[in-house]
């Protein structure tokens, strides 16, 4: 069945595919060799209670976990996130979505966080890693100044009580 | 005679161990070795006697005498009769004068072993001298080296014993040149004469010796060596002796090329070997290129993306200062001079 020019086909599809291999190693970009480097760093070190990596294949598209901080009304959930690196990822900032719901001012529902260093205060020397810690300090002290979602941010100021009620059922609720 | 020295050897060599192991097993080993070193010793005075021919019979009897310091002078004297009288003569005498010699060598001990620690100590620091100048008179030196041990022995394990390593290194090494004395036998005589020269200065004789020495120049040029200690490529060196000059300049030389190697450290620690931002390695114009004051190092490329985008350090977020080098090189003339690849490709371009 495989013997004779079928051989040589198989022998063709290697060489094809070790052709194949070639390119893919040279089309990676300096964002590609950038996050490689960065998952390479996450995986040695990580920083505490975050963990991130790439979902499938594709080096561009990671999930990462965040555990609620102990002290906060998040403290016991699990936190999903998406996030997104754009082609030129040093010097553009990465799309960081909750994939868990979060009441949290700077949260929207949708899951689009609104950090600054996310935004405009995005740098090329950040890293994942430090995204990841801004997320987990957001936890614990949210941006009330420029918040995405105003009800909780004016919650957060009037009854902090009412706020982490409602941030505690919903860590019950969605992040359990 | 072969095993007798591997033994002897193989005793140093556990001697090298750390002192407060010795000090335990003091008693234990010097009473084994005193009976090996006896033996041993005996072993070779008999062997020599029946093998060797007159002349290192002499070396022999001249040199068992040495046990201590009040027998130096004694053995010069004796010394210098056997050297001065003829060939002839000298077999005749060493008949009995080995003989006497060799049995002189254990009932010498008895009296001296009554003797001050001072004098044991003086007898060991002259043995040591005599072996280390005469780098093949072994059976002076040998001899010597019985005395003293066997006074160390008896006298107790209080001080002597500090000496005990280096009697018993010495003796290995007595014991290596007795197995090469066969080699270079006629030249033995004339070093004995160098150790009467050191052992007794005062000596009224001496110059007769010294004469004696002159005679025989042909040695000469060994003797200046043998008065050194052991090179580290000395063929006549023991190998159980440990070699401290190597031990020590090899962590020299480690230190060194450490130092070295921590300043290069150093050196990459302040300036990255690739580039923060997009991880390609750092080429000579990269490293030396410092566009912030803040320090932040990156590479030319990413430094002409971000001045394309934002303009700010990505270290510390303030905005690149257009000084007039760094301002040209990101301009089209400034370009030109400091990056013509790139320049050309944009040209090209447009």
């Amino acid at each position: 069945m495989y013997g004779g020019t079928p051989s040589g086909g198989i022998g063709i599809s290697g060489s094809s595919s070790g052709g194949r291999a070639w390119p893919s190693t040279t089309s990676v970009s300096s964002s590609g060799k950038r996050i490689q480097k960065e998952m390479t760093e996450l995986s040695i070190e990580a920083p505490p209670d975050c963990a991130a990596g790439p979902k499938g294949d594709n080096l561009y598209h990671w999930v990462a976990t965040l555990f609620g901080p102990p002290g906060t009304p998040y403290e016991g959930g699990i936190y999903f996130l998406d996030i997104t690196f754009p082609s030129d990822y040093p010097f553009k900032p990465p799309k960081v979505v909750f994939k868990t719901r979060i009441y949290h001012c700077n949260v929207e529902p949708s899951g689009n966080v609104s950090l600054d260093i996310l935004t405009d205060n995005w740098s090329p020397a950040l890293t994942i890693s430090k995204v990841l810690l801004a997320l987990r300090s957001m936890f614990t002290t949210p941006e009330t100044y420029k918040p995405v979602v105003p009800g909780i941010a004016h919650l957060y100021f009037e009854d902090k009580a009412k706020h982490d009620e409602i941030a505690t059922e919903w860590t019950l609720r969605f992040a359990r | 005679m072969g095993s007798d020295s591997i033994a002897n050897a193989s005793i140093p060599m556990l001697s090298s161990n750390p002192k407060d192991f010795a000090k335990k097993k003091r008693a234990n080993r010097s009473a084994k070795l005193k009976q090996c070193k006896l033996d041993a010793r005996r072993e070779q005075w008999l062997s020599q006697v029946k093998n060797k021919g007159s002349n290192e019979e002499l070396n022999g009897g001249g040199g068992a005498p040495g046990q201590g310091m009040h027998v130096a002078n004694e053995r010069g004297l004796l010394m210098e009769k056997l050297v001065i009288k003829p060939r002839g003569d000298e077999e005749k005498e060493n008949g009995g004068c080995t003989n006497n010699y060799s049995d002189f060598d254990s009932p010498s001990n008895s009296p001296t072993s009554d003797t001050s620690l001072l004098e044991g100590n003086d007898s060991g620091t002259n043995f040591t001298g005599a072996s280390s100048s005469s780098s093949s008179s072994s059976s002076s030196s040998g001899g010597c080296c019985s005395g003293s041990m066997s006074e160390e022995d008896n006298e107790g394990d209080d001080g002597c014993l500090d000496d005990w390593e280096a009697v018993a290194d010495a003796l290995a090494a007595t014991d290596k040149k007795q197995e090469q004395l066969s080699s270079s036998l006629d030249s033995a005589p004339e070093r004995d004469e160098n150790v009467v020269h050191v052992s007794s200065p005062e000596d009224p004789d001496r110059h007769e010796s010294g004469l004696d020495v002159s005679k025989q120049k042909p040695w000469e040029p060994i003797s200046p060596v043998s008065f050194r200690a052991w090179r580290p490529d000395d063929a006549f060196r023991p190998q159980s002796l440990p070699t401290l000059s190597k031990q020590y300049t090899f962590p020299m030389n480690l230190g060194q090329h450490y130092r070295g190697g921590s300043v290069w450290g150093c050196k990459s620690l302040s300036i990255p070997t690739s580039c923060p931002i997009c991880c390609e390695d750092l080429d000579f114009t990269d490293t030396s290129f410092l566009p912030c004051p803040c320090g932040f190092r990156l590479c030319l490329f990413c430094h002409k993306r971000i001045l394309e985008e934002d303009g700010r350090c990505p270290s510390c977020r303030k905005q690149y200062k257009h000084d007039p080098l760094e301002g040209e090189t990101t301009e089209d003339a400034g370009s030109l001079t400091f990056r013509p690849t790139r320049s050309c490709s944009m040209i090209s371009r447009s």
